[in-house]
């Protein structure tokens, strides 16, 4: 009965790409590099500014969940399937391509966070180096349970860090923190490479450098908590400490935050996406209940599922990154 | 198209129609707050609970690594308090002893067991031409439904009083109004019928304590106890990870399935070692006496041994089915037991699927799971659902490649 079971297709298209191109949706190192353009950050040091190309991935991840639903057609689930067979069947990892240019205005909002990221470290005085190239976590591998490909992986990613001489990894993005600090060392022998998640090296360097925060216009924001740097990496301190120390800014808490926070949805979107969007709802309406302003976050994933989530409610909420909010707040230029 | 593909698409299609259905939904979010302000309560009034919980995953650690060995003396002691005990392989052998005390043309009266989901006990039960009652309220409810339960301890936590008084009002040709109380009564009114009719009870068990054979059964419906103590022949159907080494275990066990799932304390609690029996005269056993006559032990494998010997996903066996986490679940909190196979719910649910049912009813479920670990915070004993779920994934990536 074993060699009947049956996997959704997707699940392999986004392993296989992870394996080819060294991201989920067969990116180019350029176009995963794109941010990057101009901020002559080095191409290697102790300290990298890890982003596994998440923000990057995200808006091509909304096209393709929007190609998943437009083939299955309104609701029936059992065209859905057929249909996505056939498409990833006939257009292989091409698929993301065709759908490139749709992405494309999206594509620009997460490139442009992608570079606060960078000029709020640098204004800060954090010395760190980019990888141009920077090769995908493996987490989705992980995820999935394809550990025999993720081992292989590791090996890879591990090299490219090693190679350019990284003791540390400030990760960008929860999964990756978490992938790295938390499961590598069961995969790869001896993996000593200190990983910090973006918002701890943040709150720290902000802490170091006596800076004052503020947004020139009062806002109201209520914060989503990612689950996995709530609940496994036991993040949830920091973030707050720093959003409170922004003059002209008020915090509302959802009855579910920190270590409680309740999930976007995102981790089920590819594999089942009407689910995924349920699950963003609710939480959006949970969110828009504090009355808040807008939501901020701290993933990629949750920005951009939660974004889903919102318009689906039909609410005006917006959703900000946690890195726009302090750019703003300390005031660095827009580039 | 391959058959476990369809099992794919029904799973999602069901999923979906669930979480749509505003009686679902209504329904769940009734639910959800009042299990929640209960278990807060309990755990304000009983902080020991925390350690106690504790305590209750080492027992837990313990007991399924002493599998084996625990089944063997569950076994001799249950004999020697004059049960007779059957070791069932698979579901199917269970369901031919079983089949085999029952025989035909018989009134059975069952308790909630969730074993006897997992075997498809009604419905193999009714085949042999045999009248089958649910005694408890919600799974009376969802076999008028004929739906499987949707929560360990609240099957029906998805029916409004609406539904029921529908469903009543068919069952018995008369009007039943969408009373709460009213509904309560006319079901009872309508078991207490088949009480004293019945030729066989069968209940679950929570906990089995080896040392002493004795089987805890918690309740609040006095439905269990009709069911263990009414009809001439008892029947239990236990899973094997339900055994710890000693009866203290085993209260231990139950208390914090109790607490978790909302109650300070059960209205009733049983623990049923043997068929009933006497010596009052010349201080001679005679074996049944005011309760019933026989009492038969299905200890039941269907894949726990096996899931026992592996070092990671060997966790699973760990849960005491208190439902707590499902309440927390953001995806049961919508969809209830759709997010389940035939009898186990959520992401630690897809594992023991997986085991007691096939990896094609546990694939779909497993890849439900957000991996968002809410769960493993609510959960007693902190099962960690994110690694059994990835776990339980490399099991189907390797099947599917090989």
């Amino acid at each position: 009965m074993n060699d009947k079971l049956y996997l959704p297709p997707a699940l392999r298209l986004i392993s296989e790409n992870i394996l080819k191109h060294g991201n989920p949706l067969g990116l180019s190192s350029k176009d995963i590099a794109a941010w990057s353009r101009g901020l002559k950050l080095p191409g290697r040091g102790k300290t990298i500014l890890y982003t596994g190309g998440e923000y990057q991935m995200t808006s091509r991840i909304q096209s393709l969940v929007e190609v998943l639903k437009r083939v299955k057609f309104e609701d029936n689930a059992l065209a859905a399937f057929r249909g996505l067979q056939s498409v990833t069947g006939r257009l292989g990892v091409g698929l993301m391509k065709t759908f490139t240019q749709v992405a494309g205005a999206d594509n620009e909002t997460y490139n442009r966070i992608l570079r606060m990221a960078a000029q709020v470290l640098k204004r800060l005085g954090v010395d760190f180096a980019y990888i141009e190239g920077e090769l995908y976590s493996g987490a989705l591998l992980y995820e999935y349970g394809f550990f025999e490909d993720f081992s292989l992986h590791t090996e890879r990613v591990t090299a490219q860090l090693k190679e350019a001489g990284v003791e540390k990894i400030i990760a960008l993005t929860p999964h990756s923190a978490e992938i790295f600090r938390e499961i590598y060392p069961h995969f790869v022998p001896h993996f000593d490479i200190e990983v910090s998640p973006y918002v701890i090296t943040l709150a720290g360097a902000l802490k170091y450098s006596g800076r004052e925060l503020s947004l020139p216009q009062p806002l109201v924001l209520t914060l989503q908590d990612p689950c996995h740097l709530a609940r496994t990496l036991k993040v949830t301190r920091e973030p707050r400490e720093v959003l409170a120390a922004v003059g002209n800014l008020e915090m509302r808490e959802t009855p579910c935050h920190g270590e409680a926070t309740v999930c976007c949805g995102a981790p089920c979107e590819i594999i089942y996406p009407e689910l995924s969007e349920i699950v963003a709802a609710k939480r959006a309406e949970e969110l828009a209940a504090t009355g808040a302003e807008a939501v901020v976050t701290l993933c990629p994933f949750c920005y951009s599922n939660l974004s889903r989530g919102m318009r689906m409610t039909g609410k005006a909420m917006k959703i900000v990154d946690f890195i726009e909010i302090v750019h703003q707040a300390l005031g660095v230029e827009n580039d | 198209m391959t058959e476990p593909k369809r099992v794919f698409e029904k799973y999602y299609a069901e999923l979906l129609k669930s979480i749509r259905n505003p009686d679902v939904a209504l329904g769940l979010s009734r639910s959800v707050s009042a299990n929640r302000q209960k278990r807060a309560a309990v755990m304000q009034r009983f902080p020991d609970t925390v350690e106690l919980s504790r305590e209750v995953r080492r027992i837990k650690e313990e007991a399924i690594a002493r599998l084996e060995d625990l089944v063997a003396t569950a076994r001799k002691n249950l004999e020697e308090n004059g049960a007779r005990v059957y070791y069932a392989d698979t579901g199917t052998a269970a369901l031919k002893i079983i089949g085999r005390i029952v025989g035909s043309g018989k009134v059975v009266i069952s308790g909630k067991t969730l074993t006897g989901e997992e075997l498809g006990l009604r419905q193999h039960l009714e085949g042999l031409g045999n009248e089958f009652w649910e005694t408890d309220v919600a799974q009376f409810i969802q076999q008028l439904r004929n739906e499987k339960p949707m929560h360990y301890v609240f099957p029906s936590l998805h029916v409004t009083r609406e539904e029921v008084a529908r469903l009543l009002t068919k069952l018995l040709g008369r009007e039943i109004p969408p009373d709460i109380t009213g509904e309560v009564r006319t079901i009872r009114e309508f078991l207490r019928g088949k009480y004293f009719k019945a030729d066989i009870g069968i209940s679950g068990g929570n906990v089995l304590a080896a040392d002493t054979g004795s089987i805890i059964m918690i309740e609040n419906e006095g439905n269990i106890r009709m069911v263990s103590n009414v009809p001439p022949i008892h029947i239990v159907i236990v899973g094997i990870e339900k055994i710890v080494p000693t009866l203290p275990d085993a209260f231990k066990v139950a208390q914090v399935i109790w607490r978790y799932a909302g109650f300070t304390a059960p209205l009733y609690l049983s623990v049923v070692s043997g068929p009933s029996g006497t010596a009052d005269i010349e201080n001679t056993l005679v074996q049944g006496s005011s309760g019933p006559l026989e009492l038969h032990v299905i200890l039941l494998d269907n894949g726990r041994s096996r899931l026992a010997k592996d070092p990671v996903l060997r966790e699973a066996l760990y849960c005491i089915k208190c439902g707590s986490c499902l309440f927390e679940c953001p995806i049961f909190q919508m969809a209830a037991g759709y997010y389940g196979g035939q009898a186990y719910f959520g992401g630690v649910g897809s594992v023991l699927t997986a085991y007691m049912g096939s990896p094609q009813e546990a694939a779909p479920m497993a890849y439900t799971c957000l991996r968002c670990g809410l769960c493993t915070t609510i959960c007693p004993l902190e099962l960690d659902t994110s690694r059994l779920i990835a776990e339980l994934r490399h099991r189907f990536a390797v099947m599917v490649k090989s």
